[in-house]
């Protein structure tokens, strides 16, 4: 089966399988992000043994393949009487990798502010939570913006961990095994799914330039 | 400029130690209302320490500080309260560089006095206006050269009404040609009551407004004196040599 052929036999499936990989890459990146803020406020929080928890979270999942993850996620949590569904376990392992990159991410959009912009802040009276909110946030976000969107076609690419496990509907690369189950596709299939991946990858690659041009701060 | 009786930053018996080094030594200090305190000495004697302890920046190992007769708050929201009513100004300015000059000296009244939004913009323009860079009122902090941006800075330290403020080097990072424009905003704040410790060795400055020069070496407090005393007849061989050398003898 060549390429055009795939697309006419299986284009809807393809079209929800794109749309459920976008979906989770959504879901993920922006679940990600918001635990990465907070692990990020734990490490730089004055009180040593949140610091602590929040560097040792991220040694952790940074440094875990998120397929590892994934198969203790699935095998190994109904031994402990926890049962998720496997889309639920796989965004939900995704998220611990992300956050965790999004973490470090952050961190180094931190030590970009310096020192001496959070001791004018306390000078001025603000509290340690506004000055996260006011300063330390809305910076470490505007000076990552490159960094992060790396991190975004990063979860996209990982999302295809969901071909371990069966989803309905698949997604990209769980398609290929769908369509190869269905006809003799072979690698007509990966080149669907690969077109798909490298069009998102460019489009967001393409946004978050822009962003970036948009929102650095000059110093 | 006159100075009143009344003590409102008071330091005594102060130590700190930075691991083996004993960077304040038994510091007492008083300062009084709608004075200015110049301190001075070389490099590392620790000047910035001492300016920086007084609004808690740095803690102290002993010794105690008093503000207005009432020890400083350890930590927490009575000290973020404190903090707000003593002004803090940089070497290097430390503009938030992701807000507008505008943003920058109306943050604090906002966030910290609850001031309404008009109001506090309407404060922060007049406060612009008088350091000179209500023009620049909508750039971000980048586009202002180091004068401009120090001055700025002392605009977001008036937005609070500072009952006191604290400046640690104000014009050491300036080109020469803006050191005058940032001084001169300093000598009015000065004519206009405001009680002042400056760190600098602007020695114009000194002896023009200054009530009294504090000479430091080593961590100590080596003299004590008005300026034009302590410029034209130093006590010390430490503050004779440091004169010495600022003059470049
Ligand atoms: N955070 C710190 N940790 C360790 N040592 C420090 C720290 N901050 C300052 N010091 C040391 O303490 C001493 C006093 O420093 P301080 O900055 O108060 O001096 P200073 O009089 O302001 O000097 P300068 O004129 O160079 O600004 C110096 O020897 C300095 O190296
Ligand atoms: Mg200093």
């Amino acid at each position: 089966m060549g390429v055009g052929e795939v697309v006419a036999e299986f284009g809807g499936v393809y079209v929800q399988s794109l749309l459920s990989t976008w979906l989770m890459t959504i879901v993920c990146f922006l679940g990600g992000l918001a635990l990465g803020v907070l692990i990020t406020v734990m490490r730089v929080s004055p009180i040593k043994p949140l610091r602590v928890v929040g560097d040792f979270y991220v040694q952790v999942f940074r440094n875990i393949p998120t397929i590892s993850l994934l198969v203790i996620f699935v095998y190994a949590l109904p031994y402990l009487g926890l049962l998720l569904e496997y889309r639920a376990c796989l965004i939900v392992c995704i998220i611990l990798v992300v956050s965790s990159f999004a973490s470090e991410n952050f961190m180094s959009g931190i030590n970009a502010i310096g020192v001496g912009q959070i001791e004018a802040a306390r000078s001025v009276g603000l509290s340690f939570v506004q000055i996260v909110r006011l300063i330390v946030i809305p910076q470490a976000l505007r000076t990552t913006v490159l960094p992060m969107t790396n991190l975004l076609i990063a979860t996209l690419l990982t999302t295809a961990m969901g071909s371990q496990v069966p989803l309905t509907p698949p997604e990209l690369t769980g398609m290929v095994n769908y369509v190869n189950a269905r006809s003799v596709a072979g690698i007509s299939a990966f080149v669907v799914s690969a077109i798909c991946y490298a069009g998102t990858a460019l489009v967001i690659g393409f946004l978050g330039n822009k962003l970036d041009k948009k929102v650095r701060i000059v110093r | 400029m006159a100075a009143s009786d009344t003590a409102i930053i008071q330091m005594h018996h102060v130590d700190k130690h930075y691991g083996q080094l004993h960077v304040l030594q038994d510091i007492n200090l008083d300062v009084h209302k709608g004075e200015v305190v110049v301190l001075i000495g070389p490099s590392g004697s620790g000047k910035s320490t001492l300016c920086r302890t007084i609004n808690r920046l740095e803690t102290i190992d002993s010794g105690e500080i008093l503000f207005e007769g009432k020890p400083l708050p350890q930590e927490g929201k009575e000290l973020a309260a404190y903090r707000a009513e003593i002004g803090m100004v940089f070497q290097s300015f430390n503009l938030f560089a992701h807000k507008s000059i505008l943003d920058n000296v109306t943050l604090g009244p906002r966030e910290v006095l609850k001031t309404p939004k008009d109001v506090a913009e309407k404060e922060a323009m007049e406060l612009l206006e008088r350091v000179g860079v209500a023009e620049q009122a909508h750039k971000v902090p980048a586009q202002l050269s180091g004068g401009q941006q120090q001055r700025v800075a002392i605009a977001r330290s008036l937005a609070m009404h500072p009952k006191a403020m604290l400046f640690d080097e104000p014009t050491s990072a300036l080109d020469p040609e803006m050191i005058n424009e940032v001084l001169e905003v300093m000598v009015e704040l000065a004519r206009e009551g405001m009680t002042m410790v400056v760190v600098t060795h602007e020695m114009n400055f000194a002896r023009r407004v200054s009530n009294r020069v504090v000479f430091m070496a080593d961590g100590q407090i080596m003299e004590e004196a008005s300026p034009d005393e302590f410029f034209d007849h130093p006590k010390t061989d430490r503050a004779k040599d440091f004169l010495d050398s600022i003059r470049g003898h």
